[in-house]
């Protein structure tokens, strides 16, 4: 009798002990996984403050945005603990809640009112899924959305005024519809003196492309399907998303030479070296832009939100940005609660935008400090009101790959027939995965 | 007539001199121009026409081993003044350094060089000598479908690293060597290893047999014939199967970014993860690209002569 | 298993340390069961996911579906062209591996002076990471600040963008980076063939041409020949490079394919079924190949 209680106290003791440790270790170390660029660093920055706050160490671990989402998935997919937390795109929301692969957060959004707290658009597309159903999986971390830079020293040469006058018939100026940013385009594209009209997404290897096509769509008035009865056939092929991919195809007219696999650094990369008049770019890659040591043309580079559709309504833009997920195969996820908590905190947001971050909190994106704290601030603001995204189910990248299968060609080779016989491709495909996957009625 | 062959023959050989040189300076031009880039300000990397004369700098390096963020504000003067001269650097490409309360933040790049060496070497070195031996077994033992098993090892190397890529990912969660250099390096020597086999067997089946034989007969016993005559004589083909695993493993891309999250990551998928922050910095991409080729050429370079030599197969004939 | 070895002297040895059949097992079966574990494992694996509509991001079971995946495969316009758009890279590249190898070979093998080192320098492109290459190698081609265009006077050619000119653009990198491979090996192979039957052609007064076709090439050949397979597997898997420059359709080798089944949209099944195909082809091809090498061999 006294044996067995000495040999439970000893494996108590043992326990104790090794459970000690292994809380311990846990506590003290957290990893967050996102993309490298820019806000990554921002963020490790902000964890930076937070571990001296509470001496929890967190790392935000970083891997190339082509590989982002597969090795996110790759991980979720073989249950493993190695990230604590993610900074997920958007679309993942759908295969991360229903894959088990994140953590049910509704419950931590009613007790801290993350709703209220954040931009409406950003609840909506970072964090609910599916859509209205009041569930929410993720917290609003960085703000993004597609946004134009373009050449004030252009815009503005007196000599160019006077000749897009006689040919067009208005002032130039900051395009207000897709219209005009077509006219400039063709107005700036001189190629005889490697200077083109306008730079856009082409790259089809996942959503960069779309996210330029995106844009024209929302814009035109159009949709990519209702996304709560899954109906796809009439309303992705409509007629203004046949004329928005149109227009899609036509500004690729004035793009620069190979233009055909372009995302964030070439369109940056078009104001830099005097390439291009407008540049469409997601808000996260401007610093770059405002930058003087990375932009020669710094103080001649202005922004402007997504232009509305030719009828000058509605006026829409594509959303990026991430919100952060807590892994449900972690295994510290108090900690990561904990993290959260103090990650919603007004005065942390503050710090998270002055550091370089896209708050979504809406006090501080308000606040004049924000608006006025860069030169695209302001525009960023603006559409963060007015965006809209891709589908967020969890075969949504089979869906990313046909439309690109059928867009990419028609956008830059001109194949495929007429932009409506694209679409109604699409559509097609569309409908039959849908269908296989069960969704809609 | 023989006089007129071989002036003939003799400007032939001119001709053919002048144009390997002149191909070889074509084939090493972009060679050349990511070297120099290495050395590049950023202003310069991607100026047309090229940019061939300038002052060289080494800022690329220091922003390939450190941690920076763009500068989203004016920097202030007085910190600027107080920081050290490479940190300066930095502030005049517009980036800042992160910091860990004083201390610099390294990039991954150094801790993930390492790591490359360790994994490269150790998996050459168990690739090669897998190698050397099975292919002696193989060139000097009969075995029943011998020819089977031969096409068998070479038949792994068919595959797509793609299709054994998910099966792969899971078994190793299962055993636990995710994200552990000795995972890897068992990943890379099963690589490796039917290359290795195919080279070293050409080069076995051209050791006479008689050698061993003879040694035989003095009392050697059939390892220590193995150890002592035949080895050495295959040192040759060792050397050139070790450049080739090693630039193999050394390079490898799709499996060291699937199967390692932080402890075992790799150079080869940070070096163009540097396109990230904005614009590309393609001084900081040549620079990780020209340290990581260092110690390859190294390497190469020490066993050209048995490279040289040794790339034979079954070509040396008697 | 008295016959394992075929050399009488040395039977007396077996009487001394090991056995011979003891390190023909010791020597060869660690190796194979390695490969066993790393090779047949996974094939298992995935073979029986190819019948299944499994898909590894949802927690869901798989679900037998029968040859259902092979016949959506096979039926697919797209995937035809992946294998289309493969068969044309393959042919390219390693036809200008071949051809640039053999060729550089033939100029080197000579007395000239600092022979070692030039071969060496050529090598250096080989041992690069192929996705370090692709990217540098889409800003040389890029018209507006890549330095190629600029060199060859070659304007506003769109290489990369342009649907025509990309997969041989994807393919001129390859074979920038892995004809030093084949030159090794022709090189090996030249310096290999005896002087003597040089001479005895220089006397009997044989044309260049004769020589090159009746004795320099026969005798390179079979090392060509393992070039040549090697170079074809490895063009056969060929991903980071093209993934890496371009995303055209008609760039889209069948690896792209499989790796945007696989880790994009996460269709285990069928990318385990499109798996199957292709390793059902390489094997048939590489099977060819090795029956004429042997074939060569024997002559």
């Amino acid at each position: 009798m006294l044996r067995r209680n000495l040999a439970s106290l000893v494996m108590g003791v043992a326990f104790t002990i090794a459970g000690g440790l292994q809380s311990r270790a846990q506590a003290e170390e957290l990893t967050i996984f996102w993309a490298e660029w820019d806000p990554a660093n921002y963020l490790q920055e902000l964890a930076n403050l937070y571990t001296a706050e509470t001496g929890v160490t967190v790392t935000v671990q970083t891997t190339p945005w082509p590989d982002f989402q597969t090795k996110a998935f790759a991980e979720f997919n073989a249950k493993g603990d190695a990230f604590d937390m993610v900074v997920g795109d958007s679309q993942w929301l759908g295969a991360g809640s229903t894959g088990g692969h994140y953590v049910d957060l509704t419950n931590f959004f009613a007790e801290h009112k993350v709703g209220d707290l954040m931009a409406p658009a950003t609840v909506k597309y970072y964090a609910e899924y599916p859509g209205n159903s009041g569930k929410y999986w993720a917290i609003p971390l960085e703000g993004d959305a597609a946004g134009w830079a373009y050449r004030k020293d252009w815009f503005e040469d007196p000599k160019e005024k006077e000749a897009f006058k006689a040919k067009y018939g208005y002032d130039l100026d900051v395009p207000k519809t897709y219209t005009q940013l077509r006219d400039i385009a063709e107005f700036f594209y001189r190629p005889d003196k490697k200077q083109y009209g306008i730079a856009i997404y082409t790259d089809n290897g996942y959503d960069a492309m779309l996210m330029g096509i995106e844009g024209a769509i929302f814009s035109y008035g159009g949709d990519l399907g209702d996304y709560a009865t899954y109906k796809v056939d009439g309303i992705l092929n409509s007629p203004q998303n046949v004329a928005a991919v149109d227009m899609y195809r036509q500004l690729y007219q004035f793009a620069p030479p190979n233009w055909g696999k372009v995302f964030f650094q070439e369109d940056n990369q078009a104001i830099t070296e005097n390439l291009a008049a407008m540049s469409l770019n997601f808000f996260a890659f401007f610093p770059a832009l405002a930058n003087k040591a990375t932009n020669p043309n710094a103080d001649v580079t202005g922004y402007f939100a997504n232009p509305a559709g030719p009828d000058g309504k509605p006026q829409h833009a594509a959303l990026g940005g991430q919100g952060i997920s807590i892994v449900s195969y972690s295994k510290k996820q108090d900690a990561s609660f904990k993290f959260l908590e103090w990650f919603i905190k007004d005065e942390t947001q503050k710090k998270w935008a002055e550091l370089g971050g896209y708050t979504c909190n809406k006090s501080v994106l308000e606040s004049d400090a924000f608006r006025k704290a860069t030169p695209f601030n302001e525009a960023f603001y603006q559409t963060m009101f007015m965006v809209k995204d891709f589908w967020a189910v969890p075969e949504y990248a089979e869906l990313l790959t046909q439309i690109n299968n059928h867009v990419y060609p028609y956008v830059i080779s001109g194949e495929g027939g007429s932009a409506k016989d694209v679409l109604d491709a699409v559509s097609k495909e569309w409908v039959d995965t849908f269908k296989k996957y069960g969704r809609g009625g | 007539m023989a006089v007129v062959t071989s002036s003939r023959k003799k400007a032939f050989n001119r001709v053919a001199i002048v144009s390997i040189l002149l191909i070889t300076l074509i084939f090493l031009s972009p060679l050349y121009w990511i070297g120099t880039t290495a050395f590049k300000p950023r202003s310069l990397a991607t100026t047309v026409p090229p940019t061939v004369l300038f002052q060289p700098e080494i800022t690329p390096f220091i922003k390939l081993l450190t941690k920076r963020v763009q500068l989203t504000k004016a920097y202030d003067p007085a910190i600027y003044a107080a920081s050290p001269w490479y940190e300066q650097r930095i502030y005049d490409g517009g980036e800042r350094i992160l910091r860990v309360g004083p201390n610099i933040q390294l990039s991954q790049y150094p801790n993930r060089f390492m790591n490359s060496l360790i994994i490269a070497i150790i998996s050459t070195i168990i690739a090669v000598s897998m190698g050397t031996i099975t292919a002696y077994g193989f060139s000097r033992f009969k075995m029943a479908g011998e020819a089977d098993l031969l096409f068998f090892v070479l038949s792994t190397r068919m595959l797509p690293p793609i299709v054994v890529a998910i099966p792969m990912y899971l078994m190793y969660r299962v055993v636990g060597l995710n994200d552990t250099h000795i995972g890897l390096i068992i990943l890379y020597t099963a690589f490796n290893l039917s290359f290795s086999v195919w080279l070293m067997k050409g080069f076995m089946d051209e050791i006479p047999k008689e050698y061993e034989e003879a040694a035989l007969v003095d009392g050697y016993t059939r390892l220590q014939a193995f150890f002592k005559i035949v080895l050495p004589e295959a040192v040759t083909g060792i050397a050139a199967t070790a450049v080739f695993c090693f630039i193999t493993a050394w390079n490898e891309y799709a499996f060291a970014l699937m199967m390692t999250n932080r402890r075992a990551q790799t150079a080869p998928p940070f070096i163009p993860s540097q396109i990230g922050s904005g614009l590309t910095d393609w001084t900081v991409i040549a620079s990780g690209t020209f340290l990581f080729l260092l110690p390859v050429a190294i390497f190469t370079f020490a066993l050209r002569k048995h490279l040289l030599r040794g790339v034979t197969f079954g070509a040396i004939r008697k | 298993m008295a016959g394992v070895l075929d050399t009488s002297p040395a039977a007396r040895a077996v009487t001394r340390g090991w056995s011979d059949l003891t390190i023909r097992n010791v020597f060869i079966i660690p190796t194979i069961l390695f490969l066993i574990i790393f090779n047949i494992f996974p094939l298992i694996y995935s073979l029986g996911y190819s019948f299944t509509d499994f898909r590894a991001s949802v927690n869901e079971p798989a679900n037998f579906v029968g040859l259902q995946n092979f016949r959506e495969l096979l039926t697919d316009e797209r995937i035809w062209n992946n294998f289309w758009v493969t068969a044309k890279y393959v042919i390219v590249s390693v036809g200008g591996q071949m051809t640039v190898g053999f060729g550089l070979a033939l100029l080197l093998n000579r007395a000239m002076p600092a022979k070692g080192l030039i071969t060496t320098l050529l090598l250096l492109p080989m041992m690069m990471s192929a996705a370090v290459v692709g990217l540098f190698w889409r800003l040389l081609y890029d018209p507006s600040w890549g330095p190629l265009n600029y060199a060859l006077g070659l304007g506003d050619l769109a290489w990369l963008s342009n649907a025509d000119v990309a997969l041989y653009a994807v393919a001129i990198t390859d074979i920038w980076m892995w004809a030093p491979f084949v030159m090794l090996l022709s090189l090996a192979g030249l310096s290999a063939v005896p002087q003597h039957l040089y001479e005895a052609a220089a006397i009997d007064r044989a044309s260049a041409w004769y020589t090159f076709s009746r004795i320099t090439l026969p005798l390179v050949t079979p090392l060509l020949l393992i070039a040549l397979i090697f170079r074809t597997m490895e063009a056969f898997k060929t991903f980071d490079i093209a993934y890496i420059m371009s995303t055209q359709p008609t760039t889209e080798l069948i690896s792209i394919k499989l790796y945007k089944f696989a880790f994009q949209e996460w269709q285990t099944g069928k990318s385990c079924a499109l798996a199957y195909i292709v390793l059902i082809m390489v094997l048939a091809i590489t099977n060819i190949y090795v029956k004429y090498l042997n074939k060569v061999k024997e002559r």
